[in-house]
């Protein structure tokens, strides 16, 4: 657990005397920034830096989840499997006579039970959770082929609060921006200032010896991907609430890359014990700033994903050179 | 006397007996033996890109309808939106020879190879609604030129109107190589080329997906706040479009007209406000006119496969709020 914290405070500390990755990632989205704010004629407007949010909500509600696995040294592959099938089920309840809030209610202990049997096979079974979560995700969605006929399911019309998380607006801020930054604080409250987000470090930063000190690390594993799974049904409810339906096919999309790709970028390690909320939030918004942009200029679709693909990858290639991994800094468990 | 009542009571009885018998024998719809015979136990095989769509559905309803009425095999093998398992389920079906294929391409280029050796196979195929570059016996589906020009020249009259908020339209495509996209983009272009004044500000794909299309419009509104009208191509994506209209506030401003399968999930959306106008295809429709095209090649069992080039456009509908009712919002339950 010191070592988590070492590692915390030294990457922090770092900012003063050595680049870290999150120190490009921000020097890159702010260089982005002015570049588009002087190149792009009403790129800064308050209007467009809120749309902006808006639109890498949900990527950010997830990056949140996803993050709060790989601090723990864990993988979350099946986010956006359950997001989708576990709305869809709530849905699909609430065109049987229950009550949308009921169905909501009963998605979430079913998303809960995903996220409980995925911890297990980790914690327990001991499958790697690349593997784990690969393959629960491919099991959670062909349920949901094989329950609901069609891709796209649309939410009862006429739930007030469902409108509202997504298009409200809250002290001209939109709701669904609120709800994002909300999850995020959460998130980051609790791996900060909780017992269970301390215990979340060490067991991420060296499992063996988190356990041998007596850590309850198999209930800590547990406990990881049901709050993933739940906050991914999170985010599944607020995109229901922004387009008033969802579509199962984007467990097809490259959603959950472009999630992992989010935490990776803003410099949470794959190798557990390091990084937090902040990281997310600065790839979030280096990839929402990406994004905009290109919209806003009109790129083709496949001009778009090569920029975003190369400057992600420029960020990554150029943290490994100004943080070149040697046998110190190199953990096991790295992929 | 007693003769001639004997011989008008044999002429009763013959002719009722003969009678009898005509309607036993002879009381046959011209054809019908012939058409069942052709079609009892002859194997179609669909792939579709993915059953998820309504489209789809629609289209399976109708067939699996045909099949169990008239006494033909009829399997769909669903690659689910997988190219890969699309190439697959293409080669498996020509290994197993069915009298009919029926193909959704999910683009131009990807089935047009294997559609060749499925037609050198000597199987008859079908393509339904989505081109290959390999024409096969039978195309029925959209003119999806036409659509381009059909929703731009909607956009055309509304935008180059007097009182038009302004003469900017966006396209939301779908996936750019798809066939459906090139052709409605050449429509789109036909009509920008006819009316030059109006200007076109985004063409952005939004992969059939209503969050993308949502976050596209929801930029380019704050790029352009005085937007006329957008065209789509899937009504279940242009939903996002017109959820991100309708948060701000601009559905009375801007137009969206996109077009699909006439679900009525459609027409709600039309009540919600969310879409404008929908050019609805009709798929149930489509689907009769496709199963008319099968009967058709079961019924000429002499014809090689590849020795037509049958193309058919089917209907297509304007629906908007005014007419979104009865049968241009089927479910499926309707059409089983």
């Amino acid at each position: 657990m010191s070592s988590a914290q070492q590692d915390r405070t030294s990457g922090r500390a770092g900012g003063s005397f050595k680049i870290t990755q999150e120190g490009v990632v921000t020097t890159i989205a702010v260089a982005l920034f002015v570049v588009f704010s002087l190149v792009l004629d009403k790129f800064l407007t308050q209007g467009n830096i809120l749309a902006l949010l808006k639109n890498v909500s949900i990527l950010g509600i997830l990056a949140v989840g996803m993050g709060f696995v790989v601090v723990g040294r864990g993988i979350d592959l099946t986010m956006v499997a359950v997001m989708v099938v576990g709305v869809a089920f709530a849905i699909w309840l609430s065109t049987q006579g229950f009550a949308f809030g009921e169905a909501i209610l009963i998605g979430a202990a079913l998303v809960a039970i995903c996220g409980l049997i995925t911890g297990i096979l980790i914690a327990v079974a001991e499958v790697p959770p690349i593997f784990a979560t690969l393959a629960m995700a491919s099991v959670v969605y062909g349920g949901g082929r094989v329950a609901f006929n069609s891709d796209v399911l649309y939410a009862p019309s006429g739930i007030d609060w469902l409108t509202y998380i997504g298009s409200g607006i809250l002290f001209g801020v939109p709701v669904s921006v609120i709800v994002f930054a909300l999850v995020a604080a959460l998130v980051a409250l609790f791996l900060q200032f909780t017992r269970f987000g301390r215990f979340i470090y060490a067991s991420g930063d060296n499992p063996a010896t988190a356990r041998t000190s007596g850590l309850p690390s198999r209930t800590v594993v547990i406990m990881q991907y049901m709050i993933s799974a739940l906050i991914a049904y999170g985010a599944g409810i607020l995109l229901t609430g922004l387009v008033s339906g969802i579509n199962t096919r984007l467990y097809n999309s490259t959603l959950i890359y472009d999630v992992l790709l989010v935490v990776v970028l803003g410099g949470i390690s794959l190798s557990g014990g390091q990084g937090g909320v902040r990281n997310v939030l600065v790839g979030t918004i280096l990839v929402g700033i990406l994004i905009n942009g290109m919209t806003i200029m009109n790129f083709s679709y496949t001009s778009q994903n090569l920029i975003k693909s190369v400057i992600l990858l420029a960020a990554l290639a150029f943290d490994a050179v100004i943080n070149p991994r040697d046998e110190q800094t190199s953990q096991s468990g790295d992929i | 006397m007693m003769n001639f009542k004997k011989v008008a009571m044999a002429a009763l009885v013959a002719t009722t007996a003969l009678t009898g018998a005509v309607s036993a024998r002879d009381i046959e719809q011209v054809g019908r033996a012939a058409y069942l015979s052709a079609l009892e136990g002859k194997r179609v095989i669909f792939i579709p890109l993915s059953q998820g769509m309504d489209l789809n559905q629609a289209w399976t309803a109708v067939w699996e309808r045909h099949a169990e009425r008239y006494g033909f095999d009829f399997q769909v093998r669903d690659p689910n939106m997988d190219t890969a398992a699309g190439i697959r389920a293409l080669q498996g079906a020509i290994a197993d020879k069915p009298d009919v294929l029926i193909v959704q391409n999910p683009d131009v280029q990807t089935y047009a190879r294997a559609l060749k050796q499925a037609q050198a196979a000597g199987i008859k195929i079908l393509q339904i609604n989505m081109q290959s570059i390999t024409q096969t016996d039978s195309y029925v589906g959209n003119d999806w030129i036409e659509m381009g020009r059909l929703e731009a020249g909607e956009l055309a009259k509304t935008c180059l109107a007097e009182g038009a908020p302004s003469k900017k339209i966006v396209w939301l495509a779908g996936v750019q190589t798809g066939a459906a996209n090139i052709y409605m983009r050449e429509g789109l272009d036909q009509v920008l080329a006819e009316n030059p004044e109006l200007e076109l500000v985004s063409d952005q794909p939004a992969d059939y997906d209503s969050e993308k299309a949502r976050q596209i419009t929801e930029t380019v509104l704050q790029q352009h706040p005085d937007l006329c009208g957008i065209m789509g191509i899937w009504d279940n994506a242009e939903v996002g479009a017109g959820a991100a209209v309708v948060a701000a506030g601009k559905q009375d401003q801007v137009t969206i007209v996109t077009n699909g399968a006439g679900a009525a999930t459609a027409c709600e959306s039309i009540e919600k406000g969310m879409l404008d106008v929908v050019y609805n295809f009709n798929a149930p429709i489509q689907a009769e006119i496709a199963a008319q095209q099968i009967s058709e090649f079961l019924q000429h069992p002499e014809r090689p496969a590849g020795s037509e080039a049958t193309v058919f456009f089917g209907p297509i509908t304007r629906v908007d709020k005014d007419n979104a009712t009865g049968r241009n919002c089927w479910t499926i339950d309707q059409l089983k």
